[in-house]
């Protein structure tokens, strides 16, 4: 198996698997959607709320918000159902204040957490809105979780693969150009100096066939390779798409290691 | 208020929503704005497009 890094942000991978194989590369993506632990708000204990917003719905907001934890204070956090105590202890959870009075809309960076290194990954959310003389106080608890309970505690946004593309045009091809201006991609183009249609951009090709469909005879085909993927991993923020990868391999490793130890006769 | 997160994909379009605002306010295009928050897919930009602030 070869990966070839094709773009790499802050929030966004882009990565091509070779010589894989689908089931593979989808129990990848099922991990990195579903099994990777991050850290959201899961409690929220109203103090006051005189904002004409719901609590649950507050609390729902608070629940979605990103919150940005570098790999130390989130390794040292204890998933709750691991942990000794009984409900919440400062093992398992990290507490969030939010104290304002308005008029105004409340923003997440209005926010306060007790631990400096894990706080809101944007600052700009509006939350709610209080009128004049209204006022809000709570305390939220973040803890760890995972995507399998709850979508706020999923790290990615969009986490998706694709075959690579693999275009065929054939020798009796007649040069009349109507597959590159059919594509929306700007995959196809016609090439003056050889009088060719040249594929341009083969990774961009969405295998729409819209190509497929003006060509007259059927000279162009759009397939594509059963053993590669183009793999895109994008995340709210709250963990690097690298870090979401590498722990995903980590769960799928320990669940094959489980596999292993049944088979072997052990529990 | 705008829903935190593109119901769709779960991006987290409302970050973006004030400076969307104020933008398109100033007469600037809408699609250039949303090109430039980084707002890509049509699921998140539909959010912002067709939100309505009604208290
Ligand atoms: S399948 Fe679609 S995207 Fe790919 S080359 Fe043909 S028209 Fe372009
Ligand atoms: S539409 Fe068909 S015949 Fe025309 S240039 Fe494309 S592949 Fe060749
Ligand atoms: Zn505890
Ligand atoms: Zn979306």
């Amino acid at each position: 198996m070869e990966i070839d890094v094709k773009k790499k942000q802050e929030n966004e991978l882009v990565f091509i698997i070779r010589d894989s194989d689908l089931s593979f590369a989808n129990a990848i993506r099922r991990i990195c959607m579903m099994e990777v632990p991050k850290i959201a708000i899961e409690d929220v204990h109203m103090i006051k709320n005189e904002s004409a917003m719901f609590d649950e719905v507050l609390a729902h907001r608070l629940g979605l918000v990103p919150l940005f934890s570098d790999s130390e204070s989130a390794e040292a956090l204890l998933i709750p159902s691991e942990c000794d105590c009984e409900d919440q202890c400062p093992k398992c959870s990290v507490s969030l204040v939010l104290r304002k009075k308005g008029p105004g809309v409340v923003y997440t960076k209005d926010l306060s957490s007790e631990d400096s290194k894990i706080k809101p990954v944007h600052d700009t959310i509006p939350l709610l809105k209080l009128m004049e003389d209204q006022e809000v106080e709570l305390e939220a608890t973040a803890r760890l979780g995972i995507g399998m309970d709850h979508a706020k505690w999923e790290p990615t946004t969009a986490c998706a693969y694709k075959h690579y593309p693999h275009i065929t045009i054939d020798e009796k091809c007649d040069q009349c150009q109507k597959c590159a201006d059919a594509c929306p991609r700007g995959v196809l183009e016609f090439d003056e100096k050889t009088n060719q249609i040249k594929v341009v951009d083969l990774e961009n090709c969405s295998m729409c066939k819209s190509c497929v469909r003006v060509c007259d005879h059927k000279y162009i085909t759009i397939g594509h390779k059963d053993s590669d993927f183009i793999f895109t991993i994008e995340t709210d923020g709250s963990i690097p798409p690298e870090e979401v990868l590498i722990k995903a391999c980590d769960v799928l490793s320990n669940k094959a290691d489980k596999i292993i130890t049944f088979c072997e006769g052990g529990s | 208020m705008i829903p935190v997160r593109c119901i769709s994909c779960g991006k987290v379009v409302s970050a973006y929503f004030d400076e969307y605002q104020n933008r398109t306010a100033e007469g600037e295009d809408p699609k250039v704005v949303l090109d430039d928050l980084g707002v890509n897919r049509y699921c998140c930009r539909r959010m912002l497009i067709s939100h309505v602030e009604t208290w």
